[in-house]
């Protein structure tokens, strides 16, 4: 073996909060990674700030940081930790640019840490575009002509040497942050100002556009001896133009020769070679001239990647385990294949069957945001269909998506949602053909390879023909083997899908499942790894009798990410702990849940009743856990308890205690617990009726709301006519409007509670550091609670227990409660595992999932070690920082509300609240000025709360100007202010001056839709500089209790304790 | 109507998938049923003359879907007795796949359990098997039973049926290149292609050509091509390989890397399944490197049984088979999988400059 016994203490660094572009794939390959390497009995050193993260728990790493990703933290861990090695290529771009920053300034030659995987000429050489182009000169790959730009003036001339439309790529920036296509003169001025800002090294480079050449993107793998392997080619249904992750893509390629693909394969090779790989993965994209053929290399990435996890799922290929094996010294030859265990890890992998993988958007969250697809990423998640055929797998692909259970309906044909690019244009591609547009005509428009298009083609004309003939069972299994799901079929033959699955369990027609193998089965494989589908009959035998099943949470999505599948991770090694068979199921390719060791037995099939009934079907499990996956298990599981399958934990009658308003409010009184004064109305007139018995301001929102979907606070009769206007789709006598007081300026708490057949444990109670009206998933957080009184969070966990044990919850219990004037009010139940439950357990130390898991097993008091558990106990502070995407969405106000918008979370810890919060705030990638000019842009009545803070800024050196009613009132009251012009009053105005730099940060709160709207500008310009723009006030205090900490300029870090587990 | 298509194996099993081509008799066939998990390829694979009376199970489910272009065929003719694939491709285009199959008379089925007879194949060898189409299994089995008796009937010596019965001639691209003798055993055509790139003139000869018709073209080296079947039923070739062991360079692809062996006294076995893909590692021990490489074989070489002056250089890391072996001492080299690909990677077409370096250090 060739391991460097050199090597024996790792450092590996995160990609922190999960943001566009950088999602929970660096969970899943870091976590993999970090295994493989203790596996080695290597010492591993973890730094990331995502608490979010299975990788964060203390036992999956030597030790764990949980701190911010920045040079100087990462310097104060190396000092103290001494690591010999750090491997840079796990933990996305985030990881390689701090990596380059750390070499750049000396820190790890000082410390003698030396790079594994890539070296700082790797990283240059694949992310500067110069260097790039000139390793492709060298090896003979052509690459769309494109010139540096480094200032405005050099870009205009650069456009017209080029002409339009132009593609911008920003250097040194993740998810093509800051890029696009500029059509036209005008876009391309706004286009090339925004990207020069966003690239870290102020370059971008301008290409010609190669709009609708076809994509390709190969995965390949790389030791040092020069064994290269390509573990995986994917194709893109969408053709160029659109971010990779923003396409459709297709694995393993479908429409090349193969004299074309090994064309394309000798040059990635080749390109490798030259970059400098010496060790681990990379990607390398390519485009194809549809009729030509020529071929350009677009980009590679010298490092596991979002494709490359796809690939992993796609191949069963680890390839992040693989990377980081290679990086200590091992070659290919040496790596046994974990699936076959009997060929060696230098192969690449034989597909008999294909996956496609659809991304998962959330324009809807964003008003005002353009739904247009372009070379800069956004999408928050993406699930992946596996299937014999490209149909099936797409179309289970589409029902994954959770959008429809026919994954196709039938919806209206738009011409311009055909044209561009956008979200929902594959629904739009298939309606087309369902009305008989011709695969070319489409092609044209879309320039959708025509390959892609008649695989469709086929499935509309399929509808045609099972619209017209009788369901005879032959029609049935053909129906089912192209992929279309019950209620498809029932749509089309105008019957339930509850009929269609009577039809098909009267002639038998079931899938079977199938093998993820790596090798199209020439090699024997025990590794059960399974997709299902209508094609023959089972390839393998059930491995074992009697599983308990695990829910997963489908694609990320704002309101539903990587925390659940925190919980499913977690909840799986704890049910094997017990000795429990665990078989996960679950859709979406980026997690750590869908690794193929997580659980006993995995899935990858859709979360819908239909497939989870046929999984049941066949491995007959003894029950099944919807309490970890979010909301997505808990609606499925009346139909499978219908089904025949126990529920375990919580009974549907709790779910449903919770779940109903009107019941959920009963218990509340019962208990005589405080709720908010609330009604239900099924229309404007019940509202407008019955609105004076609660008292404006209410908050509003539509029945089965997941994030907090059209949830808002409504101050006056016309915005609540305004708000009945705008949501009166969503809203019915079936779905009512729910109705409620809305607290304002109350203090919110989140508490996640476990409760046992004989006992029960708070984990902790989270303390929100905005008021009432922000999402609780957008507001900071804080464990132990600095504001609340001592008494106050005692009756919160003693009411949060009484409620559990009215509800007869068996697991997990999350609930949201506000306090004012010292009254708790109880907000809401969820009877599951949330979204703050990995927070409270790096926060508290308490393994809730673990002690989750023992209750729905039934241990009671006698087997568990409860005492060891005491959230109270905690001596450091931790605070929940939140990150959000507005930047990726140039149209979206970056206001807060009760419509979650957050992508994902940070975590700062320390010894006070002020350390705690700073390395939140520098963990969400906000700046913390230590000098500057602070501008203010209030509301009314916060001129005059906000003097102290004026004043206090003033003491600690900053500043100050503002709008100049508020300047005025500041003057007035001795605090030396700078009036602006508000953007209205002329110019140069308080927009301009932000946007030429001269502000350090903003404070701009604001009330009401005019105001919202003539703010606007203000808190979009900080946006696109990278300003912080704090809206709430309660922020504007944590802002400055970090600001101070920030100014002191001390800088401490701390590992994670291990945790026992119960 | 949509008729039902069989494959029938000789030890009983039967797979029912979906007759693309018409029914007609002309259209049911015999073979050795084998399987490939290629991606990509399917025309360079079914025109290989390797897989001369072989019935083709693709793995890879999706076949067809970039049409069909006769440049990239790799001999004159289609070859197989058969194609299954999961789905293949038939929708108007210019050309397709399965217009090509039609215009060759090879049968061909589609949405047949492609898996289920890897997996069967896999675990119990490659048996004679037939294509044929029918109302059920019963007469499916009946028809089969009578194409697959008459097809075992054929001349074992495989490689004879084929090769070229006529010597051919080709110029080189290389004027300074060598003259190379070519023993078709089957030859791929793009074997041929490589060593034109190299050559100054390429004679082929048929594979039962004697030494001395060999000899009297003076080449300066001598190439053993690609071949199907099994290599101890191969007639003359091994006794007129022998006569120039030692005497130019040799090198020998596949069944030519077989015969070589034989020729050199050593013994070939057959495989359980044989390697048919595009994914198979090889270790190279002489320049220490690992090629992802092309494959189709069903027999391999004994590495024990090679004469002392032969090295085993090159192991197949799945199942540590004998892959390629080399002697210094006496100029020869063989190869039991692709190096010239088509389908497949192309790491491995470096060894064609190797054999060429030799044949031209012989000459100086």
């Amino acid at each position: 073996m060739s391991k460097r016994l050199e090597i024996r203490k790792v450092l590996i660094i995160g990609s922190g909060p999960i943001v566009i572009g950088q999602a929970c794939e660096f969970d899943y390959s870091g976590t993999q990674a970090c295994k493989a390497l203790m596996n080695e009995g290597l010492e591993v050193i973890l730094v990331n700030s995502n608490p979010a993260t299975i990788m964060t728990d203390p036992e999956v790493a030597t030790r764990v940081y949980v701190e911010p990703l920045k040079a100087n933290y990462l310097e104060k861990i190396i000092a103290e930790e001494r690591p010999d090695s750090l491997i840079p290529t796990l933990g996305g771009q985030t990881a390689l640019n701090l990596a380059l920053e750390l070499h750049d300034s000396g820190v790890l030659a000082k410390y003698n840490v030396r790079l594994l995987g890539a070296d700082p000429k790797v990283i240059r050489a694949a992310e500067d575009r110069e260097v790039f182009r000139g390793i492709l000169d060298k090896v003979g790959a052509k690459y769309p002509r494109s010139e540096m730009v480094r200032t405005f003036e050099q870009g205009m001339q650069v456009a017209q040497n080029l002409g339009y439309p132009l593609i911008l790529r920003p250097n040194f920036t993740l998810g093509g942050g800051g890029g696009g296509i500029a059509y036209s003169p005008l876009e391309y001025q706004r286009m090339i100002t925004q990207a020069l800002f966003e690239s870290p090294t102020s370059e971008v480079l301008v290409e010609e556009s190669i709009l609708g050449w076809k994509e390709f993107e190969l995965e390949v793998m790389r030791d040092r001896l020069g064994t290269f392997v390509v573990v995986c080619n994917i194709e893109n249904f969408d053709a160029c133009g659109v971010h990779t992750g923003d396409s459709i893509t297709v694995a393993p390629q479908q429409t090349l020769t193969d004299r074309e693909y090994q064309a394309m394969r000798d040059e990635a090779c080749k390109i490798l070679n030259e970059v400098g790989v010496e060790t681990g993965g990379a990607n390398i994209q390519f485009a194809t001239h549809p009729r030509t053929g020529e071929r350009v290399v677009i980009e590679m990435n010298p490092r596991v990647s979002r494709s490359s996890a796809l690939a992993s799922k796609a191949t069963g290929f680890p390839i992040a385990k693989i990377a980081a094996l290679l990086a200590i010294g091992y070659t290919l030859d040496e790596i046994q294949n974990d699936i076959t265990k009997v060929t060696p890890s230098c192969y690449e992998p034989a597909l008999d069957y294909v996956v496609t993988k659809i991304p998962r958007f959330a324009f809807e969250k964003f008003p005002g945001a353009k739904d247009i697809l372009t070379t800069q990423m956004k999408s928050v998640g993406e699930v992946m269909g596996v299937g014999r055929t490209f149909q099936e797998s797409f179309m289970k692909a589409v029902v994954s998506l959770e959008n429809h259970a026919e994954g196709f309906p039938s919806i209206p044909l738009d011409a311009d949602k055909l044209a561009v690019p956008n979200s929902q244009r594959f629904y739009q591609i298939y309606q087309a053909l369902r009305e008989g547009r011709t695969v070319a005509e489409i092609s044209e428009i879309t320039r959708v390879d025509p390959w892609f298009l008649e695989q469709l083609q086929q499935l509309t004309e399929f509808e045609k023909v099972l619209s017209a003939q009788e369901l005879a069972p032959d029609l049935l299994l053909a129906a089912k083997r192209k992929g279309m799901s019950d209620a498809l079929i029932g749509r089309l033959k105008d019957r339930t899908s509850e009929e269609i699955l009577s039809l098909r369990e009267k002639h038998k027609i079931f899938p079977c499942f199938q093998q993820i193998d790596t090798c199209a089965g020439e090699f024997a494989s025990s590794t059960p790894y399974f997709y299902s589908s209508y094609w023959f009959q089972q390839s393998v035998d059930l491995p074992f009798k009697s599983p308990i099943v695990v829910i997963g949470s489908g694609p990320n999505r704002i309101g539903q990410g990587i925390e659940f599948d925190y919980s499913c991770v977690r909840g799986v090694k704890a049910l094997r702990r017990h000795n429990e068979q665990v078989v996960m199921v679950n859709s979406n390719p980026e997690t750590v849940s869908t690794d193929y060791d997580t659980a006993n037995i995995l899935f990858f099939e859709p979360l819908t009743f239909e497939n989870l009934r046929e999984i049941f079907r066949w491995i007959q499990p003894k029950g099944f856990m919807a309490q970890l996956g979010g909301q997505t298990p808990i609606n499925l599981a009346p139909a499978l308890v219908r089904a025949g399958t126990p529920l375990l934990g919580s009974s549907l009658e709790a779910i449903d205690l919770a779940e109903d308003r009107g019941r959920f409010s009963e218990i509340c009184r019962e208990l005589k617990f405080h709720i908010p004064k609330s009604f239900m109305a099924s229309g404007l007139d019940v509202a407008l009726a019955q609105i004076e018995q609660v008292g404006f301001p209410v908050i509003c929102r539509p029945s089965y709301v997941l994030g907090g979907r059209r949830m808002e606070v409504v101050e006056n009769e016309s915005e609540l006519r305004s708000y009945f206007q705008r949501h009166q789709a969503f809203i019915s006598t079936e779905a009512p409007c729910l109705i409620d007081q809305f607290l304002e300026g109350a203090l919110e708490v989140d508490v996640d509670l476990v409760r046992g057949r004989d006992w029960m444990i708070v984990g902790g109670v989270v303390e929100h550091i905005e008021a009432a009206g922000v999402h609780s998933g957008d507001s900071m957080g804080v464990l132990p609670p600095q504001r609340l009184k001592k008494e106050t969070c005692q009756k919160i966990e003693e009411l949060s227990m009484q409620l559990a044990d009215r509800m007869k919850i068996i697991g997990h219990l999350n609930l949201q409660l506000a306090v004012k004037n010292d009254q708790v009010f109880i907000l809401e139940a969820n009877p599951r595992s949330s979204r703050s439950v990995p927070f409270v357990v790096k926060a508290a130390g308490v393994p809730l999932i673990d002690l989750g898991v023992a209750a729905v097993l039934g241990k009671s008091r006698s087997d568990l070690k409860l005492q060891d558990y005491d959230w109270h106990k905690t001596d450091s502070v931790s605070v929940k920082g939140v990150v959000f995407p507005f930047r990726k969405f140039s149209e979206a106000d970056s206001l807060l509300g009760p419509e979650m918008k957050s992508t994902g979370e940070s975590m700062g810890r320390g010894k006070s609240f002020g350390e705690a919060m700073k390395k939140a705030f520098l963990s969400s990638h906000i700046k913390l000025p230590k000098s500057g000019e602070v501008f203010f842009s209030l509301r009314e009545k916060d001129k005059t709360s906000m003097l102290e803070v004026a004043r206090e800024l003033k003491r600690m050196g900053y500043t100050i100007s503002a709008t100049r009613g508020t300047a005025e009132h500041f003057t007035r009251h001795g605090i030396e202010t700078l009036a602006l012009r508000k953007v209205h009053e002329g110019r140069p105005n308080c927009v301009d001056r932000i946007r030429s730099g001269e502000i350090a940060f903003v404070i701009n709160t604001t009330r009401g839709r005019t105001s919202i709207e003539a703010s606007f500008d203000i808190r979009r310009a900080c946006i696109d500089l990278g300003i912080p723009c704090i809206t709430e006030n309660d922020a504007v205090n944590a802002f400055l209790i970090a600001l101070k900490s920030a100014q002191a300029e001390q800088l401490n870090v701390g590992y994670l304790p291990q945790v026992s587990l119960p | 109507m949509v008729k039902k298509g069989f494959l029938v194996l000789e030890t009983g099993e039967t797979y029912e998938g979906r007759w693309m081509v018409p029914a007609e008799i002309k259209f049911e066939r015999a073979g050795e049923v084998v399987f490939n998990t290629s991606h990509q390829g399917f025309e360079e694979i079914a025109t290989d003359p390797s897989y001369f009376s072989q019935i083709v199970v693709m793995t890879a489910p999706m076949q067809g879907n970039y049409g069909a272009h006769s440049e990239v065929w790799e001999s004159r003719k289609i070859w197989i007795e058969g194609f299954i694939a999961l789905q293949i491709q038939n929708t108007p285009r210019e050309q397709t796949w399965l217009q090509t199959l039609v215009k060759a008379g090879v049968p061909t089925v589609s949405e047949m359990d492609t898996r289920a007879v890897a997996l069967r194949l896999r675990s119990g060898g490659t048996p004679w098997g037939a294509l044929v189409f029918a109302e059920d299994s019963a007469q499916a089995k009946v028809k089969a039973e009578k194409l697959i008796t008459d097809k075992k009937k054929i001349e074992n010596d495989w490689v004879h049926l084929a090769s070229r019965q006529q010597v051919e001639t080709f110029p080189g691209e290389n004027p300074q290149g060598p003259r190379i003798a070519v023993l078709d055993f089957g030859a791929k055509e793009n074997i041929l292609r490589e060593l034109k790139k190299r050559a100054r003139e390429l004679r082929v000869f048929p594979s039962r050509t004697p030494a001395h018709e060999i000899q009297a073209y003076e080449p300066d080296g001598l190439m053993l091509t690609n071949g199907p079947g099994d290599p101890t039923q191969v007639q003359v070739a091994p006794q007129t390989v022998q006569q120039f062991i030692g005497k130019i360079p040799i090198y020998g692809i596949c069944m030519g890397h077989q015969v070589l062996a034989l020729a050199l006294g050593a013994q070939t076995f057959k495989l359980k399944f044989g390697h048919r893909g595009a994914n198979h590692p090889i270790k190279d021990r002489l320049l220490e490197r690992i090629y992802m490489t092309s494959q189709n074989h069903g027999y391999a070489v004994k590495g024990e049984t090679l004469p002392k002056d032969a090295q085993v250089t090159q192991v197949n890391l799945n199942d540590h088979t004998v892959a390629g072996f080399y002697s210094e001492k006496n100029s020869y080299l063989g190869i039991q999988y692709h190096p010239e690909s088509h389908p497949g990677p192309h790491e491995a077409t470096e060894l064609f400059d190797f054999f060429v370096q030799k044949m031209m250090g012989v000459r100086q």
